[in-house]
């Protein structure tokens, strides 16, 4: 007894950092190969951490709604919308001064939560598909960020020592991976809104016959998301020293495409553990992959890395949709 | 009772038609409205020129100036027209290069006369300098975007750099390739062996290969365009020790925040401006490149002869074609010179030196002469 609980955990450990491991492996190996660092200075490795920040709370951010079966394209526009929102405030407020990246993550984390909840309440009462929904709610959030910034960068408003500060270490991210990670454990998975959640996302007739209340539940849903994508306004706003507002006619649903290879690989490594330390561990690897395209960069144009992101994603949905034979087919070599 | 109705049924109609006609008061000044197109809406020199345009120049002459929202491409830019001509705007002043020929083929079509407020390709030129509708072209030619690459390049190479990383920003954007073709001559580089402008720049068109460079100064980095990794990309060069970092365009919008954090000496082909000005005097632009905002008042006083009928024109009766020349700052007390002569109500080119041109018996060298 003692034995197979051992040999299960091992199996877990093994499940969960296989993926990891594999890839720094390999990235590692391929930097080495090619004489370069992956990460070679202070700055790289704050670029890392606040990399690894932006997939893995975007991941989740998508996961959320999508296992759910909510398809929500206004992730990107809420984004770019709630960070303008709280760099505009917190410019009129301090001009830059001392305190301004704080004002800043928590007016951009509040008028996330807001225009979440405005898309939630969108969803539920126009109670058309959610994919139709979230189209509408994405052109009416860039619309709105046009109109504010018509279509500039902001700069000003988001260069300052408040900011430079921030960026200048990883602590903040990597507070941030701990502090949204905690939340969205506890959240889900610790209280009776997680169970409800879970129970609408296994079986949303059953669930909702044993008494539990879809329409908060997925209002909450949506608020969450909002929050989660205001935080991540904050951390790009930091690490790009501007902010691109041009997007309009779905130019910000490109962010959701960079959540998908980890999303698919956060739900491979859930098997073996928690699905949200899953996401982490899959942001890790997109991170480890992004700074190795950066010191590549020369040789690898930004057109071949959308490409082999894109193959990467084909391959691991082609191992999922095959894994079982995949497995057979190795099983009489095994014996 | 319906006969009278009838009639002043009728009446209003003609009246109607006789206000839409609205030309026949030959007293009344003719209400112009020109389209803008920009490709890029943030950079430091597009909000330079958009203030002059927009906060000096049309609440003078009366003229509605219409900015497009960012053209990220040919279709956009067609589209954008087509949108002005339904509007019924009289003329396209054009700060975006997708497609300049599909521009001018989709204005004349409409009727509209079209303007190019930066220089264009020569070959281009002269294929579409007869188009009636083409005004002309007022900004640096292709030969001077390549010669202010070449002394920025040589400035650096004179400050002793060895080993540096460039900016290459929207290649393959004519204006960016000769640029960087003259940067890379200006650093004592050669590009395949090429060491000449066409040469090197006619390769540049299909892309930038670091491999092909070659000379005594070492880039070992290379960015372009806009892309989620460009920040790393920036990292991963500053961590590999450069000494400079060059660029032919955009830097100051993307890098200038981090750079400056870094103290690291870097470039920029841009124009002057406030924000400019702090990145020269408190940050680490040692090599500022630019045009000043009045730069672009020629080539509208030129669009508003051309729509009253007085069109200026090549003595060879020609679109016009008239290059301008860029200023260069490597301090604060040259930036000064050059931003402080230009400044809100008291720009270079004033309305009253427009005003000089604009008009009926206007002169083709009269006009060259307020450019140069």
């Amino acid at each position: 007894m003692e034995g197979q609980m051992k040999n299960n955990l091992g199996k877990r450990i093994v499940g969960t950092l296989a993926i990891p491991v594999i890839v720094a492996v390999v990235l590692l190996s391929l930097c080495a190969l090619g004489g370069r660092s992956m990460i070679n200075t202070a700055l790289g490795f704050n670029n890392f951490v606040s990399y690894t920040a932006i997939v893995m709370i975007t991941t989740i951010a998508l996961s959320i709604n999508l296992n759910s079966g909510r398809f929500d394209f206004s992730l990107g526009a809420i984004m770019t919308l709630s960070s303008v929102i709280g760099a505009k405030v917190s410019y009129a407020a301090l001009a830059g001064g001392e305190g301004s990246a704080v004002l800043m993550f928590a007016v951009t984390v509040l008028s996330g939560i807001v225009l979440g909840l405005i898309s939630g309440v969108i969803y539920v009462f126009l109670g058309i598909p959610p994919i139709i929904t979230s189209l509408g709610v994405t052109l009416i959030y860039e619309g709105i960020t046009f109109t504010i910034t018509q279509g500039r960068y902001l700069m000003t408003e988001v260069q300052n020592d408040s900011m430079r500060a921030c960026r200048n270490t990883w602590i903040y991210s990597a507070l941030l991976i701990v502090a949204v990670l905690a939340f969205i454990i506890y959240v889900f998975d610790r209280t009776r809104f997680g169970c409800n959640y879970r129970a609408l996302k296994e079986g949303q007739k059953v669930a909702v016959d044993t008494g539990i209340r879809e329409v908060p539940n997925a209002i909450a849903c949506y608020t969450v998301c909002g929050g989660l994508m205001g935080v991540v306004g904050f951390l790009y706003a930091v690490r790009t020293t501007n902010i691109d507002t041009s997007a309009l006619n779905f130019g910000s649903i490109g962010i959701m495409f960079t959540a998908f290879l980890p999303m698919f690989i956060g739900g491979y490594i859930s098997r073996f553990s928690n699905e949200k330390l899953g996401f982490f561990l899959a942001a890790l690897c997109m991170s480890m992959l992004n700074s190795t395209f950066a010191v590549f960069s020369n040789e690898i144009k930004a057109s071949t890395q959308s490409i082999i992101n894109a193959v990467l994603l084909v391959l691991f949905l082609i191992y999922l949709s095959n894994e079982y034979r995949i497995k057979a087919f190795f099983r009489p070599i095994r014996k | 009772m319906k006969k009278i109705i009838a009639m002043l049924l009728a009446l209003v109609m003609v009246l109607s038609l006789a206000a839409c006609g609205g030309t026949g008061d030959g007293n009344k000044p003719k209400e112009i409205k020109i389209g803008v197109l920009v490709a890029d809406v943030s950079g430091e020199e597009a909000l330079a020129f958009r203030n002059y345009y927009e906060k000096y120049l049309a609440p003078h002459y009366g003229v509605t100036l219409t900015y497009t929202e960012q053209l990220e491409d040919a279709a956009a830019e067609k589209a954008a027209i087509e949108t002005f001509a339904a509007q019924g705007y009289n003329a396209i002043i054009s700060l975006s290069a997708s497609d300049r020929a599909s521009q001018l083929e989709t204005c004349a079509q409409y009727g509209m006369y079209y303007a190019i407020a930066s220089g264009m390709d020569d070959a281009l030129y002269a294929e579409h300098k007869s188009n009636e509708y083409f005004v002309g072209q007022i900004g640096p030619s292709m030969t001077t975007e390549y010669e202010a690459g070449v002394a920025m390049g040589k400035y650096f190479k004179e400050q002793g750099v060895k080993k540096i990383g460039i900016y290459g920003a929207f290649v393959p954007n004519p204006m960016h390739v000769y640029r960087l073709a003259g940067t890379l001559v200006g650093l004592g580089l050669s590009y395949n062996g090429a060491t000449e402008m066409e040469a090197i720049a006619g390769q540049l068109y299909a892309g930038f290969d670091l491999n092909a460079v070659a000379g005594d100064i070492a880039v070992t980095h290379y960015i372009a365009g806009y892309s989620d990794t460009m920040w790393d990309e920036l990292g991963a060069a500053m961590g590999a020790g450069i000494d400079a970092f060059i660029s032919v365009g955009m830097a100051t919008t993307f890098f200038a925040d981090m750079l400056n954090g870094a103290k690291l000496p870097y470039s920029d082909i841009d124009s002057f401006t406030s924000g400019n000005g702090k990145n020269v005097k408190e940050g680490s632009l040692k090599y500022l490149a630019g045009k000043y905002a009045s730069s672009v008042g020629p080539i509208f006083a030129a669009v508003i002869n051309a729509v009253n009928g007085n069109a200026i024109r090549t003595p060879e009766g020609y679109a016009l074609s008239i290059s301008q020349s860029y200023l260069v700052a490597t301090d604060a007390a040259s930036f000064d010179a050059c931003y402080g002569a230009d400044q809100g109500d008291k720009p270079i080119i004033s309305t009253e030196t427009l005003d000089t041109v604009i008009g009926e018996d206007v002169t083709y060298e009269q006009f060259v002469a307020i450019v140069k």
